[in-house]
């Protein structure tokens, strides 16, 4: 018989709280977080808001932080929010189990540019009056300019690497980075880690922060932003008809996956059981979600499968909702393509409504958010909701949260590339 | 000690098998002609020539020459080429050529049953993308950027699929769009580890059935101005300059340090049965991948995860014809891995470290040493190591260098690590029919 493998610990640092409880709490209220960007000035840039972690501190989570300052937001955060799992699981001492059967699975992005050091040497050592760059000068200059300890800090596998290191988490190490949908991949492929036996414990989830000059000039080139400026906290409005991009978040957020036995025998909380995973590709275009949800559908269909359920199953679906125009549309074509004429009745919500969209890390904190929903039987809105898109026309919580019964929750996370991941959690019973 | 596999996958019925390589290396490209350069022990680390690199302390590296992503990318797919970086178009092209190798093409296997694993980076930028921007937001006093300048008439400079051209999972979407693949796809980035966890994590798709066959691919492009400060400024690179073909030197007492390479490595992998129905050329099997930590980087974690990997294959290391390590050169990296390798194997089996040859490829190298063995196997051959003159006491390991020597046993094991301790193991055995 397939190992079964259940959620005993939850970690989280979000633009709306660094707390499941507080993070829950905000959901349900429907408030948000965003406001004009801090930690750059982005006054003349197209859009000039984002949804921020504000007054973070890695010394509030571990000893040692200092140790870390050089690393970037995305291992700080990714720290942060390990150590609030672990904690919550009960296995933050690392005497506690075998280490050696505890990993780590982390969908996580990259590390800061140092963006003042680039651009004054990208201008030096641009050749005058031609697009031209000088390499070679470049080199000599940036040498100089840019500081070695911190570099160093910022590879791509410093955060899954340092989260091993600081809590003794010696199992499979990876990590993943499928843009949107790296946290549910990681996620996931854990469960799949655990299920054939390579490891006992993952601590699985992901990490991120775009918030910088070049994440935030990235995506303003695509046209993938809200430029709503005039009103920042009705940006982020998934699935209403005068949605017109996404709000670029940040965060972490880490849950702890356990073999059923193993948590058992240690007594520890089941929060869930994770019972569904699926993953597909759209093949279809780099940024463009396939028009007719293909990839989704499919993703849709196999977690299903995998969880032994059927579609009328499922009480609640945590949404990707982005609210930018394809994603939405198109979400709201597969899941209808999936769930048939139940998609009218059941409810699906957006989170992002109110975090923003924290690109890697999204998926994890949105899996959360559906565990408490599924333990308190309250399911939260999608708030400024406010002019129905005749192609987005699903129950879609608009604005307040709402109590509902259900066993089985599904998430969706999709990302650049066509990547589509969907994962269903479902209340624990024996 | 405890299974680490649940199933014992000599007898499962969906062993996985290699039918596909594809190689880009700064020592040759495609299979044929990286085994050939192989065996006569050609040298792939020269002094840079992508750039001035006068200003770097160490300015060698293994760089691909004449390499020309527009003449070799699927033709109706050419105008994405201005999406790509180097690293993209490497990892791309790898895909291509292993599917090529494996008699593969666009929806041969059905688009469900198909997918990708791919190990990459973010790439850095390309200067010319930034420059005009850059000069545009510089402050009067040259000190760093206006930011409003930079948002008002810097960002307007910088080409609207900017960001795509870096991201780690675009090679695998790119490939997937190409040959229409809708199954699992993912995306690997922790540095010299993310090629075998790749494979790794292509296994057990493969062994849950979500897919018949995977590509499993890596690719970085090091050799870039700004990627090669940053490294200069933290790595251990060699300083010998006056002598690039003998810069890295594998658990050689002389080593002073590594050197970066870049390229791709790309496989076919596919469940036996599939295999077996197509009759595909098969160059061998994957028994196993495990990973896991060592803290600190001191050996023993280092041995878990062998012993791990080699529990899982059921296989004893008198089945090892011999290891293929990592080898980057480095003073403290050498002597940890080979403390790890001498405590599960002693001094008993060949340590082949193919690295000194072209370079560390970073999430393109664990799949390109990975190849040196398969080919090993395949061929019946083992080319030496390069530039290991003088043992260390330090590394405790026997290193096969000289002359290539018969391959005597089915099994090879690869390994890799990172900077913070991150370790896979890899498990390869000769294929028989």
């Amino acid at each position: 018989m397939r190992r079964r493998v259940v959620i005993t610990g939850m970690g989280v640092v979000t633009p709306l709280g660094s707390t499941v409880a507080e993070l829950f709490t905000s959901q349900i209220e429907g408030r948000t977080a965003v406001g004009p960007i801090t930690r750059f000035d982005a006054r003349t840039f197209p859009t000039t808001f984002a949804s921020e972690v504000k007054d973070f501190d890695l010394g509030k989570f571990i000893r040692n932080a200092e140790r870390y300052h050089n690393c970037g937001l995305n291992t700080q955060f990714a720290l942060a929010a390990a150590r609030h799992a672990l904690e919550d699981a009960n296995l933050l001492d690392a005497g506690k189990g075998d280490r050696s059967r505890m990993g780590v699975y982390l969908g996580s992005g990259e590390g800061s540019d140092e963006f003042p050091a680039l651009v004054r040497g990208l201008a030096h050592a641009s050749t005058p009056g031609s697009q031209a760059v000088n390499a070679g000068e470049f080199v000599n200059v940036m040498l100089k300019w840019m500081n070695g300890p911190r570099e160093s800090e910022q590879e791509m596998f410093t955060p899954a690497g340092h989260l091993a290191g600081v809590f003794a988490l010696e199992g499979p190490n990876q990590a993943c980075q499928t843009a949107c949908a790296a946290s549910s991949q990681a996620i996931g492929e854990a469960l799949d880690i655990i299920r054939v036996g390579e490891a006992d414990v993952m601590v699985a989830g992901g990490s991120h922060s775009m918030i910088h000059p070049l994440g935030v000039t990235g995506f303003n080139r695509l046209t993938a932003l809200s430029q709503r400026n005039e009103s920042p906290c009705t940006a982020s409005r998934p699935f209403d008809r005068e949605r017109d991009g996404f709000v670029i978040g940040e965060g972490a957020g880490l849950v702890v996956l356990e073999e059923l036995e193993h948590a058992k025998k240690r007594g520890a909380t089941i929060y869930a059981e994770l019972t569904g995973y699926g993953t597909t590709a759209d093949a279809y275009r780099m940024t463009d979600p396939h028009p007719q949800g293909r990839g989704a559908i499919r993703c849709m269909n196999d977690a299903l499968r995998d969880a032994s359920l059927k579609p009328t199953d499922i009480g609640y679906i945590n949404a990707h909702g982005t609210s930018t125009q394809a994603n939405d549309s198109t979400e709201t074509a597969a899941i209808k393509g999936v769930f048939g004429e139940y998609a009218k009745s059941v409810p699906v919500s957006s989170s992002k409504s109110m975090l923003g969209h924290l690109i890697a890390a999204a998926g994890v904190v949105e899996l959360v958010i559906s565990v408490v929903a599924l333990r308190r039987g309250i399911v939260p809105p999608t708030i400024n909701y406010g002019t129905p898109d005749p192609e987005c026309d699903l129950d879609y919580v608009p604005n307040v949260a709402r109590e509902v019964r259900f066993r089985h929750v599904l998430s969706n996370s999709f990302g650049f590339g066509g990547q589509n991941i969907a994962l269903i959690a479902s209340r624990f019973s024996e | 000690m405890r299974p680490n596999r649940i199933t014992d996958v000599t007898t499962h019925s969906r062993r996985t098998m290699l039918t596909g390589l594809g190689v880009i290396s700064p020592i040759g490209s495609g299979p044929a002609a990286f085994w050939d350069a192989l065996l006569a022990g050609t040298p792939g680390v020269h002094t840079i020539t992508r750039f001035d690199p006068f200003a770097l302390p160490s300015k060698m590296a293994g760089e691909v020459r004449d390499f020309s992503a527009k003449a070799l990318i699927e033709k109706s797919y050419r105008r994405t080429l201005n999406a790509m970086a180097r690293t993209i178009e490497f990892g791309v092209i790898g895909c291509q050529f292993a599917m090529q190798d494996a008699g593969l093409a666009r929806r041969t296997v059905p688009p469900e049953r198909i997918g990708i694993e791919f190990a990459s980076v973010m790439g850095a930028t390309e200067l010319d993308d930034l420059g005009p921007a850059s000069v545009k937001a510089l402050k009067p006093d040259a000190s760093g950027p206006d930011m409003a300048a930079w948002g008002s008439a810097g960002l307007p400079e910088v080409p609207p699929l900017w960001m795509l051209k870096y991201l780690p999972n675009m090679p695998a979407c790119h490939a997937s769009v190409i040959y229409d693949i809708q199954g699992p796809s993912n995306t690997q980035i922790p540095g010299d580890t993310a090629g075998a966890v790749a494979l790794g994590e292509a296994v057990r798709i493969l062994r849950r059935g979500a897919a018949d066959v995977m590509i499993v691919g890596g690719s970085e492009a090091k050799v870039h101005p700004l990627s090669l400060s940053r490294f200069n400024l933290f790595s251990q690179f060699s300083r010998r300059n006056h002598d690039p073909e003998g810069a890295i030197r594998p658990f050689d007492r002389a080593r002073d340090g590594t050197a970066p390479g870049e390229g791709a490595a790309a496989f076919i992998l596919e469940t036996l049965d599939h295999a077996l129905t197509r009759k595909a050329k098969i160059y061998g099997e994957v028994l196993a991948v495990a990973s896991g930590v060592d803290r600190g980087l001191t050996g023993p974690g280092l041995a878990r995860v062998i012993r791990n990997a080699l529990a899982s294959a059921g296989i004893a290391a008198t089945d090892v014809d011999h290891v293929n390590a990592h080898g980057l050169g480095t003073t403290k990296g050498d002597a940890f891995e080979a403390r790890g390798i001498a405590e599960v194997f002693g001094k008993s089996v060949p340590v082949f470290a193919p690295l000194s040859r072209f370079g560390n490829l970073g999430a393109g190298s664990s799949l390109i040493e990975l190849a040196c063995s398969v080919l090993a196997l395949h061929h019946g051959k083992l080319p030496a190591t390069l530039n290991h003159t003088q043992p260390d006491p330090d590394c405790p390991v026997m290193v096969h260098t000289g002359q290539p020597q018969t391959v005597t046993r089915p099994c090879a094991v690869k390994l890799s690590y990172t900077e913070l301790g991150q370790c896979a193991a890899v498990v390869i055995r000769k294929w028989t029919e």
